[in-house]
């Protein structure tokens, strides 16, 4: 279906080129006036050329060409034509009288009438057109480099007058091309005015001149944006920068950096900006975390200072990585099961940077479909592909695309729409509960299973008397407690002597201490059938509880004796001294027993 | 499978330019290990990197090796004891070494295979079922896959076999255990390629060897012992029993002469004699990790262990058990074989534990007991005269106890923190004002290795640093710390410790494109190439090549080590101190001082304006710790 697409679009597009093509060059315009402004401060060049157009001819003019020398083509980066505030349609084309020219058509707003003027602003970009001469220099030297261009503006139509700036970093200039007239000042040249320059005049321009900006080059760039439904979105870039000034001959001497500072064309840190909105950022390489960078935040961005594990000299290359995670409500924007994506293709990496080569690859939540690409500029979109990452089924699409030669007019938003059904999102909660239910279920099953050849008859009888004797101890434990109640209702009656009230009381114990011992029995009965050993031990016990017992009751007696005067003091004392002990004997007689069991 | 793969890779970024046969020179089972996890991982989709599979290996295992702990100590002793031994072993500092995060080791593993393998033979020995010594040969096989400190177990189990017959406790159980254990266990022992045949040639396996026959004999005379009278069969062991040994004697004096049985390895006989390294086998020596352990470090790695150690020996006296009887073999010889060395402190770091464990879990319930009879039984005191103040000196042991566990906790996080926590790799110092200073110049100058010399270059630099070059700088290095290569080594100490053009000879020989070495002078790190000098002077001199380097020209007439004016002038022109101390005597070290004031050595250079003739100077990293040079071609003919 998009391949269809696509084919229509090309033809179509062919076909415009092709009945352009034949309608050759407009004799009828002429640039009344060209101010072109050369920025060759750093190491991209920027040209700004103001050109007052005029239609001399008699019938009115929809649009107009720019044209380009093959050399710059070769190093154009970004082409924008304005008029009047906005931004003109410009397409590539091609002249038959001028093969080896680059052109392009800009679409005028409003058709020019004859005799009229407009003002157009056409702002060009070349990249790597700054040659470091000499090519490699020494520790303590500074970098030369050399501009090659034109004196004129190369246009298709003749010029009235023309006038060119060329902005310069320093003063410290060897040499530079002179087309009179020519002014020189600190930091600027100036060529012209020229007066009625023909068509396509061209005379080459050469400035040779001190630059020591940062010559940083990102040779490679690799963006990964990985977008989550749950409210964040990742970004993880790769960096490959090199620097390619002038390269370092000879030696690098740690000493002669660090005292004489003198190392005007290396660079030891650049800034990176990154969205406000970032948070745990990182910056690291293949071998760790990075330890020399700095982060501030500001109102409207987080600047990072980016420092590289040494200075890069010319020539130098390092690689590392950057990553921050930013919330998906800023760039995320959804209507019902419709959503769309807006962000940046690229980010700020270090002012007046170049970008050689840009994969920039986005990964959507698992179930995302029907994908709509839209980008301010055209780029070259690979296959969709399929990342698996944790608990992934199906694999999340993976939009890639790549473009070279980039610089930071690219900086700008690309709209990804597509569609995700918000059910999806309960997909990876409900699998992990699914695999824990599993998992527990697999365990419950595995330990109601036997999976014994034969019965082990050993083990299970003492599992049995195990659990018979745990039992044992547990009803004992009940029992001996009904024992400390009644030795408290002992001591209850000896302070209140209301006997009647204690023996209500005390029957109750009795009788549910009996309970208990009748239990014990019927286990002692159940034990006997797997282990006479330790059936004896617990007749044992019930044999010194039933002495106890005695005790116990026969202490009662005693005191209710005592309490209604049927026995002395005296008397009871003697009494109760012999039962008291023989009660500790058979206490401690209970607990090795106990123990035992 | 994976074992045929190893075997099969060649390592040609090392060893430059002999290469290395990576399976027949290291004990592949902590990349097995890892390797599986991180398939395992992967094909369940959990994307995670090999390199975090391979950061937290060491301390995955170590929680494996507090379970097999505990189980080994609950087999020993009770469940009590395994609980404390297990949490002991969690956060004794001797272990903790060698198994914190990115500690990706040998040992991290092997510790956990050497107790699993005892786990296993302990069961084998109480239960006597071919189960259990299965179980404990296939332990065994994992253990001789990650390290060559197997060696040990395989002379302890025989050692433990050995104590059972002289004691009289040899029993079926222990015959089959043993028996089927060596069996299988060799067998698959040599599956190995590292070890290959050396399980049948080497003396350091004829121990258990001869146990192995020992076991068929025992086995046979308790057999013959259950048919004859008890006269018949004096007079037959007798003459058999001398027959036997004199055969035995002679064959393996033999064996030895003919160099069939190869003779004891130099790390090995270090262990039983800790001056023979020295004395013999440099390379061995310079490892400070071989050095003979102090005392003050045994307290430092294992706090109470030390003195709970000998408790735990007497618990296990007091109760003998053919289990416990391995334990004490076990404790013994370990803290015997860790004065030797002090890598050894980790074999005896889990057996203190566990006889600690057992110390104190005995010694807390006999007291535990007395205070909880106490509380129950609280009326009764009176009829309890047999001992004074039971409770109050029951209650008072059980506190001192609990001070002394809890002074052992707050040890263990001291030292862990302090002395094992922080990376090697990245240094640290506290400046003036008490701020930290970062010194990451080893990453610094490893990755601009990295991205900013040839793919194909040659980094020269001495063996410590040899690992460390080929992960972070992926660049080709002569010798590494996989040490299987002296005469190698040895060249790489001459080229250092030459004079300039001998050593350029060495360096196109072997064909070197950069050299690294390691400077703390300005700095004050001390373990720099300048300290270990003196080890690749010894290492250099001790092959036929490097006769010339002799140690003595390196030392004063009075017999010091120094790089001031005194120094002797042979190490002040060699290449290691040229490369060290290059336009280091124009700098400002410290205040007061002379430019060229060396801080760890505390002296002024002695040598100071000279110029480098066949190197320059490729990178030295900020701090000036680690220093590149490039090897400079050779000058054209008639310049």
């Amino acid at each position: 279906m998009r391949g269809c697409r696509y084919l229509l679009l090309c033809v179509l597009v062919g076909v415009l080129a092709l009945g352009w093509c034949q309608g050759e060059l407009n004799k009828d315009l002429v640039n009344k006036k060209i101010e072109r402004k050369v920025d060759i401060t750093s190491q991209v060049v920027k040209i700004a050329t103001k050109i007052t157009l005029e239609n001399s001819g008699a019938a009115p003019v929809k649009s107009f060409l720019v044209a380009l020398t093959p050399e710059e083509k070769e190093k154009l980066s970004s082409i924008i034509v304005q008029s009047g505030g906005s931004v003109l349609k410009i397409r590539e084309t091609k002249v038959d009288e001028q093969p080896d020219v680059a052109f392009y058509k800009v679409d005028l707003r409003e058709p020019l009438n004859p005799s009229k003027t407009v003002n157009v602003d056409v702002e060009y970009i070349l990249t790597h057109i700054l040659e470091p001469y000499p090519a490699s220099i020494q520790q303590g030297e500074k970098q030369l480099v050399k501009y090659s261009g034109n004196h004129y503006v190369l246009s298709p139509y003749p010029t009235t007058t023309q006038t060119t700036t060329v902005a310069v970093p320093s003063p410290n200039i060897e040499s530079y091309s002179r087309l009179k007239p020519t002014a020189h000042t600190d930091t600027s040249i100036t060529y012209g005015p020229y007066e009625s320059v023909a068509a396509f005049s061209e005379d080459a321009m050469s400035i040779h001149y001190e630059n020591n900006s940062p010559f940083l080059t990102v040779t490679r760039l690799e963006r990964m944006i990985e977008v989550s439904h749950w409210g964040n979105i990742a970004v993880e870039e790769t960096i490959d920068v090199l620097h390619n000034g002038a390269s370092l001959k000879g030696p690098f001497s740690r000493y002669d950096y660090q005292r004489e500072h003198n190392s005007y064309s290396s660079i030891k840190s650049f800034k990176t900006i990154i969205p406000a909105s970032a948070k745990d950022v990182y910056y690291r390489d293949e071998i760790g975390n990075i330890s020399t960078s700095h982060m501030r935040i500001q109102d409207d961005a987080v600047e990072l200072d980016l420092r590289p594990r040494f200075p890069l000299f010319g020539g130098w290359k390092t690689h590392y990585k950057i990553g921050y995670n930013v919330p998906s409500y800023e760039y995320l924007y959804s209507s019902g099961d419709e959503y769309l994506l807006k962000l940046r293709i690229i980010d700020h990496v270090f002012d007046d940077m170049t970008i050689d080569e840009l994969l920039l690859t986005i990964i959507l939540p698992e179930g995302v479909r029907n994908i709509k690409l839209e980008t301010p500029y055209p780029v070259e979109r690979l296959a969709d592909t399929l990342h698996y990452t944790y608990l992934d089924t199906v694999g999340r699409p993976v939009v890639s695309l790549t473009k070279k030669n980039m610089v930071e007019a690219h900086i700008q938003d690309l709209s990804l729409h597509y569609r995700f059904p918000s059910l999806l999102m309960l997909q990876e909660p409900l699998l992990v509960v699914l695999a824990f239910f599993l998992l527990f279920l697999m365990v419950i099953l595995y330990v109601r299973l036997d999976l014994t050849l034969s019965k082990d008859e050993a083990t299970e009888s003492k599992m049995r008397v195990s659990s018979h004797c745990e039992q044992v101890h547990t009803h004992h434990e009940k029992r001996a407690r009904l024992y400390e109640k009644l030795e408290e209702e002992i001591h209850k009656l000896k302070s209140s002597k209301d006997v009647a009230q204690s023996q209500t009381t005390t029957k109750k114990i009795q009788a549910s201490i009996k309970d208990e011992t009748q239990f014990i029995n019927d286990l002692v009965g159940k034990i006997r059938a797997d282990s006479t050993d330790y059936a004896d031990k617990v007749a044992e016990l019930q044999k010194v509880d039933k002495a106890l017992r005695e005790c116990v009751v026969q202490q009662l007696t005693n005191v209710e004796k005592l309490v209604s005067g049927k026995m002395s003091k005296q008397q009871y004392m003697d009494t109760d001294n012999p039962l008291h002990r023989k009660k500790e004997e058979a206490l401690e007689r209970i607990k090795s027993l106990l123990s035992a069991i | 499978m994976c074992v045929c793969v190893c075997v099969c890779v060649f390592d040609d970024r090392a060893w430059y330019p002999l290469g290395r046969i990576i399976g027949g020179t290291i004990y592949p089972g902590l990349m097995v290990t890892s390797a599986a996890i991180y398939h395992i991982l992967n094909w369940l989709h959990i994307s995670i990197d090999v390199r975090n599979v391979c950061v937290f290996l060491a301390p995955l295992f170590s929680s494996f090796t507090t379970i097999v702990t505990y189980h080994l100590a609950k087999e020993l002793k009770s469940p009590g004891a395994g609980l404390v031994a297990a949490v002991m072993i969690a956060i004794v500092p001797g272990y903790i070494s060698r198994s914190v995060a990115g500690s990706y080791d040998n040992e991290g593993i092997a510790i956990f295979c050497m107790l699993l393998t005892y786990y296993m033979w302990i069961k084998a020995v109480k239960t006597g079922t071919l189960f259990w010594s299965t179980m404990a040969a296939l332990a065994y096989f994992y253990m001789v896959s990650s390290w060559g400190g197997y060696v040990f177990l395989i002379n302890i189990i025989p050692l433990h076999v050995l104590t059972l017959m002289i004691t009289g406790r040899f029993s079926h159980r222990v015959y089959v255990a043993y028996s089927s254990l060596y069996v299988i266990g060799t067998i698959l022992s040599m599956q190995i390629s590292f070890v290959g045949f050396q399980p049948v040639s080497t003396s350091e396996h004829m121990g258990a060897f001869g146990v192995f026959g020992l076991c068929q004999i025992h086995a046979f005379v308790d057999y013959v012992r259950s048919h004859l009278n008890k006269n018949q069969f004096d007079t037959l062991f007798r003459a058999v029993i001398s027959t036997i040994a004199a055969a035995g004697v002679l064959t393996l004096a033999v064996l030895a002469a003919l160099g069939k049985i190869a003779p004891w390895t130099g790390r090995f006989y270090s262990l039983l004699d800790p001056s023979y390294a020295k004395n013999n086998i440099p390379i061995i020596a310079s490892v400070s990790e071989h050095q003979p352990t102090a005392w003050s470090s045994f307290y430092f790695d294992l706090q109470m262990l030390t003195f709970m150690f000998p408790v735990g020996l007497y618990f296990c006296f007091s109760n003998l058990t053919d289990e416990n009887i391995f334990i004490i073999l076990y404790g013994v010889l370990s803290i015997y074989f860790a004065g030797v060395m002090v890598r050894l402190m980790l074999v005896l770091a889990p057996v203190m534990c566990i006889l600690s464990g057992i110390a104190v879990s005995s010694l807390l319930s006999t007291y535990m007991k007395q205070i909880d009879d106490v509380k129950v039984e609280k009326k009764k005191q009176r009829f309890e005269g047999n001992y004074f103040m039971r409770s109050e000196i029951a209650t008072l042991f059980v506190c001192v106890m609990s001070v002394f566990l809890v002074m052992y906790t707050l040890h263990c996080t001291w030292v862990t923190s302090e002395a094992y926590s922080s990376p090697s790799i990245v240094l640290s110092a506290r400046g003036h004002d008490g701020s930290r200073i970062i010194f990451d110049d080893f990453r610094e100058a490893y990755y601009w290795l990295r991205h900013n010399t040839p793919e194909d270059a040659k980094v020269m630099s001495w063996w410590d640093y040899g690992y460390q070059i080929t992960a972070m700088a992926n660049r080709t290095i002569l010798v590494d710390n996989n040490t299987w290569n002296n005469t190698h080594i040895s060249r790489v100490g001459q080229a250092m410790a030459s004079s300039e053009d001998k050593a350029y000879q060495i360096m196109r020989e072997l064909d070197v494109d950069y050299v690294l070495v390691i400077f703390g002078g300005l700095t004050g790190y001390s373990s720099d190439d300048i300290n270990k000098f003196l080890w690749m002077v010894r290492i250099g001199g001790s092959t036929d090549k490097g006769t010339h380097i002799k140690e003595h020209d390196y030392y004063t007439p009075a017999g010091e080590f120094r790089v001031d004016k005194e120094g002797s002038p042979t190490l002040l022109n060699c290449l290691m101190y040229k490369m060290c101390y290059y336009r280091f005597g124009q700098v400002y070290t410290e205040g007061g001082k002379p430019p060229g004031y060396d801080r760890v050595r505390n002296v002024e250079i002695g040598n100071k304006d000279f110029e480098l003739d066949v190197l320059e100077e490729a990178y030295t990293t900020e701090h000036w710790i680690v220093r590149i040079y490039k090897v400079k071609d050779l000058p054209n003919r008639g310049a």
